[in-house]
Parts: C-alpha cells; structure tokens; sequence
C-alpha cells in the first residue's frame, strides 16, 4: 500500500553532560554558553532535521551540528550510523535530556519519509511544519513560528513534484536543494499559510507517486 | 506535545487515490533468534564449607531446588515444622503440672492462653493467690531462685524444664549458694523473676521459660538471670541464655554456664549490661563446647518416596 509510514529507526542517543571545549568548539558550539551535548543518530536524516527543530521549541537548547551521510543509510559506515548525526548544545544537561526527549517523540509519532510506491523503494517526505522553530527558522531563512513545507523525494521525483506543489497552492519557495544532496536525494522547503503548505505537499507526494508509476511519459 | 497534520494529509491523499487497502500491509515476519546453545547452566561446584555450615544449623540453608522451586520434601517438612511451632505455641500448662513435679504453683495475673498472647504486662505480675502462696511457701533470703515457666512454649517447659533446674540447682548447690523453693510459674512472660525474686529476698533470680517457638524448635527453653531482683529491672539489668534444649545446649551444659554467669553476678554484685563476662570467655566458652560441635540434624518429620530419598 502506498503512502504509508516508513518509520524511522533512531540508533543511538547518547548524551555528555560536560563536554570537553575543544569538543564543543570542533561541533559548533560555545564554549562560553554551552556545557552539555546531546547527540543522536537515526536511519533518516530529514525526519532528524525536523526533530532537531522540535527540540528547539520544546527546550532550552541550540542545534550546533546536523549533518547528512554520504549516499544514506544504504551505505553506513557502521550499524549506528544510519545517515545522519545531530546534535543540541545547552548550558544544562537537564534541557539536553528535555530536548533528547523531544526529537525521540518526534521520530517515532510524527516526522517519517512515506512510501510513494507498492515497496516503499521510492520515497518521500512530503512533511509540513505549522511553526518553525529556531534552527530551521534560522536555516530557512523565516521568522519563527511561520508554517513550512518540508520537501524531499529522489531527484526526478522531486523536481516533477516541487513543480506540481509551487503550482497548487500560494507557497513560496525559501530554499531549493538541486541534486545530488549527500544522501542523492533532491529537496525544497516552501513557506505560506497552514493550508498552502499542506496542499502543497499533498500535492508533491501525489506528483512522486505518479512518476513512480509512469516514469517515461512522452 | 505539538504534532504535525501530516500523516493524517498522507492518509486522506491515500484513500483520494484510491489506494486504501482495508488489510494492514505485509510486514516482513521479524527474525527469531536461535536459541542459546546451551539451556540449563552448568552447576557450580558445591562449596564444602557452605555444606559443614549447613549441617551444623537447622537453618534452611544447603537445601538445594528443584528448578526454581522448593523440593516437594522441603516444602512438607517446612510446613510440618510449622504446625509444630503452632501448636507448640497453642500448648498450655496443664494446671496441675506444677504440683505433679513437686513445685511451688504459681499463676500471673493472666487468665486465659489468648489472655497471655495479648496482654504480656499481666504475665510479668503474681496474681493475689500465688503472691500469698509464694510468701506463705517459699525459703527466703537465698542466693539464687530458679524458677521454672511456661513462656511461650509449654511444650519445652514440660520437655526439658524439670531437668534443666535440677542440673542448675545441682551447680549452685555445688558451689555453696542457697537455692530457693522450686516453683513453676504459668502465663509467664520474663519479667515475673522481678517480682518472685524481690518477695523471696532472692540476691540472684533465673527464669527457665519457653522461648519462642521457631522451625524446627517448638521445645527451645531460655534462662534470663537478673541480680538483686525487683519490680522495675529492665532487660538491659537481664543476661540470657537461649536454645536450651537436646539439638542445641543440652541442659547440663546450660547449667554449668548458668552457674558462670550467677557466680560472675554475686562477685560484681551487679548484671546485665554492667556484668563483664570477659573473665569468664574462656570457662563459658569450654562450657559452650566452641570446638568442633556435632552437626546439627534436622528432625525429619515427614518422608518423601523412597526412604534416604528424603530431599
Ligand atoms: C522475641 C525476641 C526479641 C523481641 C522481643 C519483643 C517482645 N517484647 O517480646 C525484640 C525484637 C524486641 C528483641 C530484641 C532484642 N533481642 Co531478642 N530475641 C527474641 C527471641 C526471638 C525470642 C525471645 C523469647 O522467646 N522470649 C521468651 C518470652 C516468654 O519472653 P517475653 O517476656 O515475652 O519477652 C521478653 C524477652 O523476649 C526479652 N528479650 C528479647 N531479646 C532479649 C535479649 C536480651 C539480651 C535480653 C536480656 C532480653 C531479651 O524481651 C521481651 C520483653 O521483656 C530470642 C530468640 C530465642 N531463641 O529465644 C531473641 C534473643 C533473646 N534476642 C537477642 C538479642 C541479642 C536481642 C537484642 C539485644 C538485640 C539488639 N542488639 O538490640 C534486643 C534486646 C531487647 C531487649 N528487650 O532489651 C539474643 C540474645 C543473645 C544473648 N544470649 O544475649 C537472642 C537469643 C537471639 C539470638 N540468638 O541472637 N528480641
């Protein structure tokens, strides 16, 4: 069945309550405002981003590091790789654990890539965001609290799709990322009301389906 | 917690398209995991000293399992030992027991068995009768009164009680001192030597009771000596003697220490917490047998298949 769930797998979380400066420094971070570190690893880099931007409006914390794995999950230099490493800094090691706590729920009840085929072997992320936090507001370019969709699919998929989502709602485009991104796919963030961002995404995961179905259409 | 519409947007697009499937999709079945390769541990080996310790104790210690459980022989004789201890609490001394071995009867101030369990303050005093019975009878001015007693164990008191002060008697005989009337209290809590000691003018006064029984002892006897008895002494005034009885310190052996202790108590003209028993570790010690005892056996009340099979 189409358009399903395909969960993320969180695969580490680990925390360091007082992290050493050159660590903190090296990661981002500041020695002089940060003491704590809150790292964690999952097998979906996107749904991480999100979950790093829930922290931030759930605890006093700063996403310092937030990096994507070359080639993804498929090609992890080990089994708690998975493609994407992220990272919250704060000067108490209890916001760390409220914002560790934060991403956890949002991994695993909210932000995940759906299947856009019978497999699950295309997928997509057709995610919308009602208010934006600090590390994606700031990423984004927005003001906090502005509505966001949150757009990835592989690369022909997605470039059909962003086309078909700027076309089906009064969105804006904030950033587009071309092909290849580290993980090869293609992405875009829109921004707009609520109900311009969510029709622009049905209508991005409604375009991926379609040209997984019919991928050469002349 | 704030979650996102959209995985109520991707449901909503699904069944748009037409693409609802009322059967939950397929999940690859989850890998069970081989089993270890080895199911029981392997035992460790028996430690020798656990096993002398536990042939020295009735203790349930060293009584192996059977998976998890208790051994079905275990479990009876457990339960056995048990009703021993019950009934061994529920005896009461015959009223006329006292008078049958040639002592003094006295009675507390309790007047039933159920009385005595829950009210202990009225087994520590005479009642009327006896008080004017243990005046009108009893050898004044003595050095030691032993009095024999229920406790919380007629059962032991009926046992060996009758032979634990005549050895004591004997060893105080021995070295000299006066022993008072022999008597036997019913109802008795420990605290009863205060007063007969104080209305015999006794220097030293030792109460032989019951204690209270526990598995595998419902006939246990215990000695609490106090010097220059008086109504108000506390136990910190008292010093004990407990399981005294033929699997723990025969009577003989218990009266030969008791009379340590009682010599130990006229020569400092004091006892309980202020007595030094230092000069006496090593006599009470030979007294005590500290060597090597013989093991302790658990009496086997019930028996389980084949005989020798019993645990
Ligand atoms: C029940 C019990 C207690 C109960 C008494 C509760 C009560 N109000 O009845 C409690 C938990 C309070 C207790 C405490 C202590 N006990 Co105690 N107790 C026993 C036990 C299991 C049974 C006693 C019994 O049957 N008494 C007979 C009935 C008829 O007496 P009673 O008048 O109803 O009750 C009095 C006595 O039990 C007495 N008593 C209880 N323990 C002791 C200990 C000493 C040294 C003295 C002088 C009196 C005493 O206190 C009660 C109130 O006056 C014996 C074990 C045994 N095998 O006898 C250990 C035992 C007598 N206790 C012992 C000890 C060491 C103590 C404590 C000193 C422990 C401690 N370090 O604090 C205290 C002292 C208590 C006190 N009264 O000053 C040792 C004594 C060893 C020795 N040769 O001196 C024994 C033999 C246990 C053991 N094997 O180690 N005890």
């Amino acid at each position: 069945m189409i358009l399903e769930p395909l969960l993320p797998s969180i695969l580490s979380v680990r925390r360091i309550p007082n992290a050493d400066p050159a660590l903190l420094r090296a990661y981002g971070a500041d020695p002089e405002k940060h003491t704590s570190l809150g790292l964690l690893t999952c097998d979906q880099d996107d749904p991480v981003y999100v979950a790093l931007d829930e922290a931030t409006k759930h605890a006093s914390v700063d996403v310092v590091f937030a990096k994507s794995f070359w080639a993804g999950a498929g090609s992890a230099s080990g089994p708690l790789s998975g493609e994407v490493l992220g990272v919250i800094a704060a000067s108490d090691p209890a916001e760390i654990d409220e914002g560790l706590a934060a991403m956890i729920r949002c991994l695993e009840h909210d932000a995940c890539f759906y299947g856009a085929n019978d497999d699950g072997s295309i997928a997509v992320f057709p995610h919308v965001i009602s208010s934006l936090g600090h590390y994606l507001s700031a990423e984004a370019g927005l003001p906090v609290g502005s509505a966001m969709a949150y757009l990835v699919a592989p690369p022909m998929e997605a470039t059909i799709g962003l086309d078909a989502a700027l076309k089906a709602a009064d969105v804006t485009a904030a950033k587009v990322f071309t092909p290849p991104t580290e993980t090869n796919f293609a992405a875009a963030w829109l921004t707009g009301s609520l109900p311009d961002c969510e029709a622009a995404a049905v209508a991005y995961a409604e375009a991926v389906v379609a040209v997984g179905r019919e991928p050469r259409q002349l | 917690m704030s979650l996102s519409n959209t995985r109520t947007l991707m449901a909503e697009l699904r069944q748009r398209m037409g693409e609802d499937d009322p059967m939950p999709s397929r999940r690859e079945p989850q890998r069970i995991p081989d089993p270890p390769v080895r199911v029981y541990p392997k035992p460790r080996r028996p430690s020798r000293f656990a096993k002398e310790a536990a042939a020295h104790t009735t203790a349930l210690v060293g009584i192996g399992r059977v998976g998890t459980r208790y051994a079905t022989s275990v479990v009876l004789q457990f339960q056995a030992e048990l009703a021993v201890a019950h009934s061994a609490v529920a005896t009461v001394l015959p009223d006329e027991w006292a008078a049958e071995n040639g002592l003094l009867s006295l009675n507390s101030r309790v007047e039933d068995h159920r009385q005595f369990l829950l009210r202990p303050d009225l087994g520590r005093r005479l009642d009327e009768d006896s008080l004017s019975r243990l005046r009108e009878q009893a050898t004044k001015g003595v050095d030691i009164q032993p009095i024999l007693a229920d406790g919380l164990s007629a059962v032991a008191c009926m046992g060996s009680g009758v032979a634990l002060l005549e050895h004591l008697t004997a060893e105080c005989e021995q070295r000299g001192w006066t022993v008072g009337t022999p008597m036997c209290a019913r109802f008795a809590r420990v605290w009863l030597e205060d007063e007969i000691g104080q209305e015999v003018g006794a220097k030293v006064a030792v109460i032989l009771l019951g204690e209270r029984p526990g598995l595998g002892t419902g006939d246990g006897l215990s000695a609490y000596m106090v010097y220059k008895p008086e109504v108000g002494k506390t136990d910190s005034d008292r010093n004990m003697i407990s399981n005294i009885h033929q699997r723990g310190i025969p009577p003989p052996e218990a009266a030969h220490r008791l009379a340590l202790m009682a010599g130990a108590m006229l020569e400092q003209v004091t006892s309980g917490v202020t007595l030094d028993l230092g000069p006496l570790t090593t006599e009470l010690g030979d007294a005590a047998g500290t060597g090597l005892r013989e093991p302790q056996v658990r009496e086997p009340l019930v028996f389980v298949g084949e005989e020798g099979e019993g645990r």
